[in-house]
């Protein structure tokens, strides 16, 4: 044991009942920890060709060498795993308490392997590992599930637990823990594929770092920046502190890249009976944080259904309020916040499944798509409800739209492909890719699919670039995707790096574990697991034309501030051209052999 | 001497309980913070330390068959070396404030005076009482 880490993981073979210890090997500790174990064990151990669902895939939760010490604002937890979803690799992360708890079991993290003849629990603790029934949850919902475990058990457990979507391999199923979720990508299916119905985690060891004098004054640095930035009312982390993540939504409704009525505008008239602020001074009723975390983006509201019933929830965040909102032309916050809870409840991602009723709702109003019984489109808070209902439990239209947007429009044809909002089958996020170029090459580019966390948002938004400029663009994704990837070897809250200087995060790892690795040998680490993506989606069959944008991306916007923005799709193949080369990839995506070997990975070639 | 709980400013990120069990043990370990925070979503959490000037007659003092526990000064303190670990103080706590760990009794001793998580609790859920009056 070196500080903060512990070298140990427990592989859980779910179909055997059987658990080992496993001591991490030198060349895995090189990847630091969170999405550089996560990726170099699933390249190392799951073949790319196989079915995401079948006892082959593995799920790979880890956690960082900072989770569960003093260092603020690194709470979160990483999964990896093949996407049911995406066909790709997927990393996926959720905050709360479960990464520190994992810590204080005494493990970096947890790896499990094959499936369940009959639908389990799984037990983890100091002592080890046990198996319980399920018989009694399965068809509950994630609540349901959660408590289950905290009244049967005991209430110091920190649970992991999908819904009846992952139940049923809804391919948008999320894994739900307690505030939080592995929200994107569909781990929730490939957790019920191992028939695992929820986990629960109690530790009661301690987290010591290598050289605590040294942490201590690093942390007390840090959290001195981070209040100045929790009551600084211009910046976004002081907004998401204040108003939650909702906050700025304003902000992106003025530049005209609030995706609204399935990406068909840029602006939405409803958006100030939804937003951040509006939530505040309405239905938030408390902020809550994760573990350790001074900004508390995090909110529990109360409402009341349509039925006059009062019910709570958590949430929602910025994303859903597009997802469930503007892009829905839903301007109705209790209706929001309905279809919020149903989503996590059932155990499902917002965003996908949002996407996906928004691509239904334009196939209906264009006569392509009729569902008997239900009144499809924009701005019928029914629908919106009745899809939830329907894909999360596969019933009837359900089915089809339960396999992502891109499937469905696959199986529906008639056109429909290019209306759906996606890249690789995961919905776009709340950011209008026609509006800021650089956060469209970086949806195409993702290796999980459209994905936010790794896009130049905040430089697009803020001014710092040209949102509607092409110049430069690839190398700035470029830049943000290998750092992204290198700050979640550590797992800090995506938040943390938008007020805190790269610098620290060497010195955090230093201190902690008595590990060195400079800044920049962290953003080749980032490259490298970045390439090892690649790699791995390639071989599982992807190609340059899932790098593209749907059709609708070539068409201007309508509506006031973002009248006739578009993508040009000649310029945007040219980016995605200047971005394979920059990354030392040929035409094709396909990682060249010498760069690979500069990074160290090139036994990992095609 | 004592500390002034505002639960509903309480975001529960355990900050408290991160900075207590580090004065106390050296290292992050939950068991070993002597202040607790119970969550009760969507209710605001239970905020579990010893509550001295809302205490009405301090009965872990006269709990203790050893006499271990001790008030000076407003602070009620235990004497670890005389602690048989036998839980009749933490079953007389009105506020649930101790508990016992390695067969010894722990509570809150207000660090001599200047409280470890008041300083890292950014919200004012935690004050102390000199300076919150």
């Amino acid at each position: 044991m070196t500080g903060s880490m512990f070298d140990r993981m427990i592989r859980i073979d779910v179909g055997k009942r059987e658990s080992t210890l496993w001591t991490v090997p030198d060349d895995l500790r090189s990847y630091l920890g969170g999405i550089g174990y996560g990726v170099k064990l699933l390249c190392a151990e799951v073949d790319p060709r196989i079915d995401p669902l079948s006892p082959d895939n593995k799920i790979i939760l880890t956690v960082g060498p900072l989770t569960g010490t003093s260092a603020p604002m690194h709470a979160q937890s990483c999964i990896v795993t093949k996407s049911p979803l995406t066909g790709t690799i997927l990393n996926s992360y959720a905050g709360g308490f479960l990464g520190p708890e994992i810590k204080f079991c005494g493990l970096d993290g947890i790896i499990f392997e094959g499936a369940a003849a009959e639908w389990s629990l799984v037990l983890i603790d100091n002592e080890g590992v046990r198996f319980e029934p399920a018989a009694d949850i399965v068809g509950k919902t994630t609540g349901e599930a959660e408590a289950y475990i905290k009244d049967n058990y005991g209430h110091d457990y920190r649970t992991l637990s999908i819904g009846p979507a992952g139940e049923r391999a809804v391919a948008m199923a999320s894994v739900f823990s307690e505030t939080r979720a592995f929200g994107r990508g569909g781990a929730g299916a490939v957790l019920g594929s191992k028939r695992i119905k929820a986990i629960g985690i109690r530790g009661t060891g301690a987290v010591t770092t290598a050289d605590p004098a040294r942490f201590r004054e690093l942390t007390a640095r840090n959290m001195d920046v981070l209040r100045e930035a929790r009551v600084d009312e211009y910046g976004l982390v002081g907004i998401f502190s204040k108003f939650g993540t909702g906050g700025g939504m304003s902000l992106v409704q003025g530049h005209g890249a609030l995706p609204t009525k399935n990406h068909t505008y840029g602006s939405f008239d409803g958006a100030e009976t939804i937003d951040g602020p509006f939530f505040e001074e309405n239905l938030y009723t408390r902020r809550i944080a994760c573990f350790g975390c001074p900004i508390h983006c995090g909110r529990i509201h109360t409402f009341s259904a349509a039925d006059g019933n009062e019910l709570w929830s958590r949430g929602p965040e910025y994303e859903t309020m597009f997802s469930l909102g503007s892009n829905l032309l839903n301007g109705d916050a209790a209706t929001l916040a309905e279809a919020n809870r149903l989503t996590e409840q059932y155990g499902v991602d917002s965003l996908t499944v949002g996407v996906t009723i928004a691509w239904a709702f334009e196939m209906a109003e264009a006569g392509k798509l009729n569902v008997p019984g239900l009144d499809l489109g924009f701005g019928n808070a029914q629908a919106v409800l009745g899809l939830i209902h329907m894909i999360c439990m596969r019933e009837g239209i359900g089915d089809m739209l339960a396999n992502g947007p891109r499937q469905a429009a696959l199986e529906l044809g008639n056109g429909s492909i290019g209306r759906a909002m996606q890249v690789k089958n995961s919905g776009f996020a709340a950011w209008m890719p026609r509006r800021m170029k650089g956060t469209g090459l970086a949806y195409a580019t993702s290796n999980r699919g459209a994905c936010h966390k790794r896009a130049p948002i905040g430089a697009e938004i803020a001014g710092a670039l040209d949102m509607d400029s092409y110049e430069g663009k690839a190398a700035v994704v470029i830049e943000t995707q290998n750092t992204v990837n290198a700050i979640f070897t550590l797992i800090s809250c995506r938040f943390h790096e938008f007020v805190t200087d790269h610098e620290i995060y060497p010195k955090l790892l230093a201190a902690a574990t008595g590990r060195s690795a400079s800044w920049d040998e962290m953003v080749t680490l980032g490259e490298r697991i970045w390439n090892l993506e690649k790699l791995f989606n390639l071989k599982a069959g992807l190609t340059r034309d899932d790098d593209r944008l749907p059709g609708k991306c070539y068409e201007p916007v309508l509506g006031k501030t973002s009248q006739s923005a578009v993508m040009d799709e000649a310029k945007f193949e040219a980016m995605l051209d200047e971005y394979y080369r920059l990354r030392g990839w040929n035409a094709a995506g396909i990682p060249g052999k010498r760069r690979l070997d500069e990074l160290g990975i090139g036994e990992y070639a095609m | 001497m004592g500390l002034v709980l505002d639960v509903a400013k309480c975001t529960e990120c355990k900050r408290c309980m991160i900075a207590c069990s580090l004065a106390k043990s050296g290292a992050v370990r939950m068991g070993a913070s002597r202040i607790d925070i119970r969550s009760s979503w969507p209710k605001a959490p239970e905020i579990r330390v010893c509550r001295f000037e809302d205490c009405d007659g301090h009965p872990c003092i006269a709990s203790c068959p050893v006499k271990a526990i001790s008030e000076l000064d407003g602070v009620v303190l235990i004497d670890s070396g005389a602690c048989i670990g036998c839980g009749a103080c933490e079953a007389s706590c009105p506020y649930q404030a101790i508990t016992i760990e390695n067969g010894t009794a722990l509570k809150c001793d207000l660090c001599g005076g200047d409280p470890a998580c008041v300083k890292e609790c950014v919200t004012g859920a935690i004050r102390n009482r000199e300076v919150a009056d």
